[in-house]
């Protein structure tokens, strides 16, 4: 005796094959985005390399992202602290040259917006630099990264599993994020 | 499963693509849109990104004077509160200082200099630079003084104090002109009237309402636009429950305001007669109750006023009269207050003196009635033009007296009625130069407007008239860079000036606001050592100056009581027309109108009616259904100076033969938010004055109602405006109220 699938199918008519298939490639279309076109690794202005910043030549992240610990944003450097450096260093680059043209514009550079919580959050980079965090506990091994991409979902049960580990002071208290 | 053939095949192929496109698509749905991080060209220096910065300024949205304090977060402001160290509102403020927001932000904000281009009135300008704008004024002004015809040039501003009211008198004086006047629509002419008459000064005493336990108010409403509301506000919290004991008010107005509705009592005397019921409440006291040196003198003056005489006129009761005698006279600390409808009429100076008498006679004067110091800041005069001053300059307009009228932040287009023709008047003014923030009614025809900077982007300061018995003085500073390419307008006069030169160069040396505003704070600062730490301490703090008790006023002169009854004994009693409806146009949120181009000021629910965006006519239940008038119905108003039409409002809370409207809507000229909304209830109205002051009669005037037979939908937030025995209101136990009345 043998045992086919197609016989237990049997009962079932074409147009559920039909909407399997469709289920399918739903899931298949969904999961291509996902994976290859994906938001999390976005095209920046400029080529910009972490690696070649903070890994190549060790400079620390608070020298640029200089308000983490002060304020609730870490603030991306302005294009006069970029151009601190690169009025000299290999100003040669493709890279630099864009640069260097929005400091002759005077404009700034519109970079995008990796991480990103909403509005109805209230974030502090500050609160989180003082409990001892490494920027690596969220943002992952930028230092290793040519281009930034976002490592954490940044959704609300991410937040709410770190704050019970690590038995934060009302941190799971609604008012302490939303208020 | 079948053997699958071609046609099988291609639907599937179909269903797996139309699938994975739809995945695809729904991949994309779920990402957010793109943000960006924008950093600084190059980095502040004043500020971090997310920490709140606060300063310490003044509110300009009214003549209060409260301080405020702005949060600004990266260089923009994003909040205003009351300033807490600030005497006279002491950390609260009212919702026009709240919007002040939105007079920075206004979309409809002058942007550049502009020239006129179309016919005058239609609002056609081109953009030009400052320094061409600049040019042709100074070109004008230059050649009218080379042509000694300095006095042809006029300067009429909105209510000004501090040094910018200097600042506008030096430059009149330095150019050769005497012609510098403010119009300001609601100010309190009749009490500034009667305190000139009374105690030979036009500054309008203080009324301690903080520390009194009864405070009887004809028309003030004091709650929401009287003198200075949120002080006032303030005092009210602290009369009812600051206390051992919960203090008494009385409001008498024939409609029922803000402060009307908060009051113990509320009596709707015939509009007009208010003096009648002062005078009569008077003679009771003196009657039964006074018993000073002078009383022999004062039952003469006041023999005419019996209240069993007069109570008819009224609408009260005699024992009603009586009554509020023997509270006001067994009261420890009663004051009495004149205001609104009761002060606006033909006979408002003799309302107002009515009223110090019978302070006067319950004992007030030097307690709920006192004078304040002469301010320590010598800003001098404000030269206050009445409405008669206003005809005034309209005839000079008229008949070619005038080469060129400067006109600052005040729209007498809109505040004077159309009947007084002001308009025309201006049309023919060879030259209007408008300094304002926005294209309104008056700089529409103007030929020049110099966009000036809101008030939270320019230095100032502010002596404020109102609210407090001491002399303080506020600040005013910058709080954020300037969003446009403006100027204050002292810094326009200081500007021109200095381009015209010769004398006014000498006058007005300084190169901009800022340092003119330092320099005239370091003239009055004695200590010169130390000037610097404290303008740093002003600036922080806001405001200088402290509260002073009672004992350390100036006391009322002894001749103010023989003055008052003078007055009394010389004043006509009252205005005899009676109409079958009057007209009461009355003062809201929107101030004298200026409010009106602010979005959060037009979606704020009127305190009573909970109507919003639009002029309404309210009448009471009574008169709505003997005329067979529904909320609704579109009426028109009808005198003999003009008309308007607008939806019914059926209100209680008003006596059954006025018809009430709110004042501050129906602009031609202010802005999206403005424009062409409801109707302006003072263009129902005549140029007749109090002959004693001078000011526009808009209280106790006669108007016909109509209906038009159209209806509209009224835009409120009550569904009904009683509770219909759902017990959403609990009155007191014992009180005896019944819960179908109340509001809301």
């Amino acid at each position: 005796m043998s045992i086919s699938v197609a016989e237990a199918l049997k009962p079932f008519k074409k147009p559920f094959y039909i909407v399997l298939v469709f289920l399918l490639a739903f899931i298949l279309g969904a999961w291509a985005n996902y994976n290859f076109r994906s938001d999390r690794t976005p095209e920046q202005p400029i080529n910009f390399s972490h690696r070649i910043h903070a890994s190549d030549n060790g400079i620390p992240c608070m020298y640029c992202h200089s308000y983490a610990d002060r304020t609730p944003s870490a603030g991306v450097p302005s294009v006069a602290k970029c151009m601190g450096c690169h009025k000299s260093i290999a100003t040669d680059t493709p890279g630099i040259a864009k640069l260097t043209a929005y400091w002759v514009e005077q404009q700034p550079i519109p970079w995008i917006k990796v991480y990103d919580v909403p509005d109805f959050v209230v974030f502090t980079h500050k609160r989180h630099i003082k409990a001892g965090l490494e920027c690596q506990t969220c943002h992952g091994p930028v230092e290793t990264m040519e281009r930034i991409t976002r490592v954490s979902s940044l959704r609300m049960p991410w937040c709410v599993n770190c704050h019970t580990e690590r038995e934060v002071e009302h941190g799971r208290d609604c008012w302490t994020c939303h208020k | 499963m079948s053997k699958v053939n071609r046609r099988d095949f291609l639907k599937f192929i179909g269903a797996g693509g139309a699938g994975s496109i739809a995945g695809f698509l729904y991949g994309e749905s779920t990402k957010k849109t793109v943000e960006y991080l924008v950093p600084q060209v190059v980095p502040p220096e004043d500020y971090s990104p997310g920490i709140a910065t606060w300063y310490n300024t003044v509110c300009n949205q009214c003549s209060a004077g409260c301080g405020i304090m702005v949060r600004t977060r990266e260089g923009r402001a994003k909040k205003i509160e009351g300033n807490p160290a600030h005497p006279i509102n002491e950390g609260r403020l009212c919702p026009r200082g709240q919007a002040g927001l939105n007079n920075l932000y206004n979309p409809d904000r002058v942007r550049t200099p502009l020239k006129r281009t179309g016919e005058r009135g239609s609002g056609e300008f081109e953009a030009v630079s400052w320094d061409q704008a600049l040019g042709e004024v100074t070109g004008i002004l230059y050649a009218l003084k080379d042509q000694q015809n300095s006095e042809r040039v006029r300067l009429l501003t909105g209510p000004t104090t501090g040094h910018l009211n200097q600042l506008y008198a030096t430059f009149m004086a330095a150019y050769g002109s005497p012609h510098y006047q403010q119009y300001v629509f609601d100010d309190l002419a009749a009490l500034r009237e009667a305190s000139k008459r009374v105690f030979g000064d036009g500054a309008i005493q203080y009324f301690d309402l903080e520390n009194a336990d009864y405070v009887l108010s004809f028309g003030a409403d004091y709650l929401a636009n009287w003198l200075s509301p949120v002080h006032y506000s303030l005092a009210y919290g602290n009369l009812r429950q600051g206390g051992p004991k919960r203090g008494t008010c009385v409001q008498i107005e024939p409609r029922m305001s803000l402060s009307g509705a908060s009051a113990d009592q509320w009596f709707p005397a015939r509009p007009g007669t208010e003096i009648l019921v002062a005078l009569a409440i008077a003679n009771a006291i003196v009657e039964n109750h006074y018993n000073g040196s002078d009383r022999a003198a004062w039952r003469t003056a006041l023999r005419n006023y019996r209240p069993k005489d007069v109570a008819a006129a009224t609408g009260l009761a005699e024992i009603q009269l009586i009554g509020l005698a023997k509270r006001m006279a067994s009261a420890e600390n009663p004051v009495a207050i004149s205001g609104g409808p009761a002060i606006t009429g033909d006979n408002g100076v003799a309302t107002s003196l009515a009223v110090l008498a019978l302070n006067y006679l319950a004992g007030s004067f030097g307690r709920g009635v006192t004078l304040k110091n002469a301010p320590e800041f010598g800003t001098g005069e404000r030269p206050l033009a009445s409405f008669a001053d206003m005809l005034v300059l309209r005839d000079a307009m008229s008949g070619g007296d005038v080469d060129a009228l400067l006109i600052s932040e005040t729209n007498p287009v809109y505040t004077m009625p159309q009947s007084s023709r002001f308009a025309d008047a201006l049309a023919q003014t060879p030259t209007i130069i408008a300094l304002s923030s926005f294209i309104d009614d008056t700089s529409a025809m103007a030929d020049f407007i110099l966009p000036t900077d809101s008030y939270l982007e320019a230095w100032g300061d502010d002596v404020p008239e109102f609210g407090t018995r001491a002399s303080i003085a506020s600040i005013q500073q910058p709080v954020v860079e300037r969003l446009y390419d403006t100027k204050s307008s002292g810094h326009i006069m200081l500007e021109l000036a200095r381009r015209i030169g010769g004398e006014l160069t000498v006058a007005l040396p300084n190169a901009n606001m800022e340092e003119y505003i330092r320099n005239a704070w370091r003239q009055s600062y004695k200590d010169d050592n130390n000037f610097d730490q404290f303008w740093r301490d002003l600036l922080e703090a806001g405001v200088s100056g402290r509260r002073v008790s009672r004992d350390d006023l100036n006391p009322i002169p002894a001749s103010a009581s023989a003055a008052l009854r003078r007055e009394i004994e010389a004043s006509a009693a009252v205005d005899s027309t009676e109409h079958a409806f009057y007209l009461q146009p009355y003062l809201t949120t929107y101030g004298d109108g200026s409010a009106a181009n602010l979005p959060w000021i037009q979606e704020l629910p009127d305190p009573l009616t909970s109507v919003v965006y639009n002029s309404w006519v309210e009448l009471n239940p009574q008169t709505a259904e003997e005329l067979g008038i529904r909320e609704g119905d579109v009426l028109a108003l009808r005198t003999e100076h003009g008309s308007l039409e607008a939806p019914a409002f059926v209100y209680p809370g008003i006596r059954p033969d006025v018809v009430a409207m709110p004042i501050g809507q129906g602009h031609k000229h202010y802005g999206r938010y403005a424009d062409n909304r409801g109707a302006n209830p003072l263009d129902l109205l005549g140029t007749d004055t109090d002959e004693a002051s001078g000011a526009l009669v808009w209280a106790a005037v006669g108007v016909e109602v109509t209906k038009t037979g159209r209806r509209v939908r009224v835009v409120k937030l009550d569904g009904v405006t009683r509770t219909l025995g759902r017990q959403i209101l609990h009155p007191p136990e014992g009180s005896g109220h019944g819960s179908e009345s109340g509001h809301g």
